[in-house]
């Protein structure tokens, strides 16, 4: 018997969550730089609840289906932000 | 620097400069917050006996901190700290101790660490790397983790 706990994530498992935290901390930093508060507001909500709402996913590779999608909308924000800015 | 410079300014004008001026330098000595305003040439005329009062005295010089903030200490450190986390909505302000676990004793899941870790950010104005902030996970440990990073002991 293993020593480890049964709730414990394999290594693929752990790296992909540290992926997606790493994502919506990425996520975080480029919505603070939204200017208008209640839009920031409004992302930062949208941001949680796409987080919380797949956060019973265990099948991996939709979870890295999500992460490349949640890494274009990431890209889709800061080009508007860079557009928006300049 | 600007008072050792303005110190001097004052030395070398002063004779020619103390009758015209006299009322803008009385205005300013009495009002230091009106100094930037007045520093153009009218603060000239500032009599010299006072500014070498203000320059020399150690007490107006230690009081003044420019733009820096307070200086931190462990104990200030750990109040901003809970404060914020008291700010923070799902935090149940009565449960919080210093040495809480985010996850364990106060029921957040991983996203609102995260969020936590950014509002520590925002509150002391740096950066902390991801490597780093998903290790925090008690006010004790975020306190620790701010004190090293900005020098300060005990």
């Amino acid at each position: 018997m293993s020593k480890l706990p049964r709730t414990a994530l394999t290594l693929k498992q752990f790296l992909q969550r540290q992926k997606v935290l790493g994502l919506y901390r990425s996520m975080l930093r480029t919505i603070r730089e939204v200017p208008e508060e209640a839009d920031r507001k409004y992302l930062r909500d949208w941001a949680r609840e796409e987080f919380k709402r797949n956060k019973e996913a265990t099948n991996q590779d939709a979870i890295r289906m999500m992460i490349t999608q949640a890494n274009n909308h990431l890209q889709e924000l800061k080009t508007s932000l860079a557009l928006a800015k300049s | 620097m600007a008072a050792r410079i303005l110190a001097r300014c004052v030395r070398s004008l002063n004779p020619s400069l103390v009758s015209l001026n006299r009322g803008c330098g009385a205005a300013v000595a009495s009002a230091p917050l009106g100094l930037s305003r007045c520093l153009s040439v009218p603060a000239f005329g500032r009599p010299a006996r006072l500014t070498q009062i203000q320059y020399s005295s150690p007490l107006v010089s230690q009081l003044r901190q420019y733009g820096d903030l307070p200086p931190l200490t462990l104990d200030s450190i750990r109040d901003r700290v809970l404060y914020v986390l008291k700010l923070y909505d799902k935090v149940n302000p009565e449960k919080l101790q210093v040495t809480s676990h985010f996850m364990k004793d106060l029921g957040l899941d991983s996203l609102d660490q995260v969020e936590i870790i950014m509002a520590m950010e925002d509150e002391f104005g740096f950066e902390i790397p991801d490597a780093e902030a998903e290790k925090l996970m008690t006010p004790e440990e975020i306190v620790q983790y701010i004190a090293d990073k900005k020098d300060v002991y005990e």
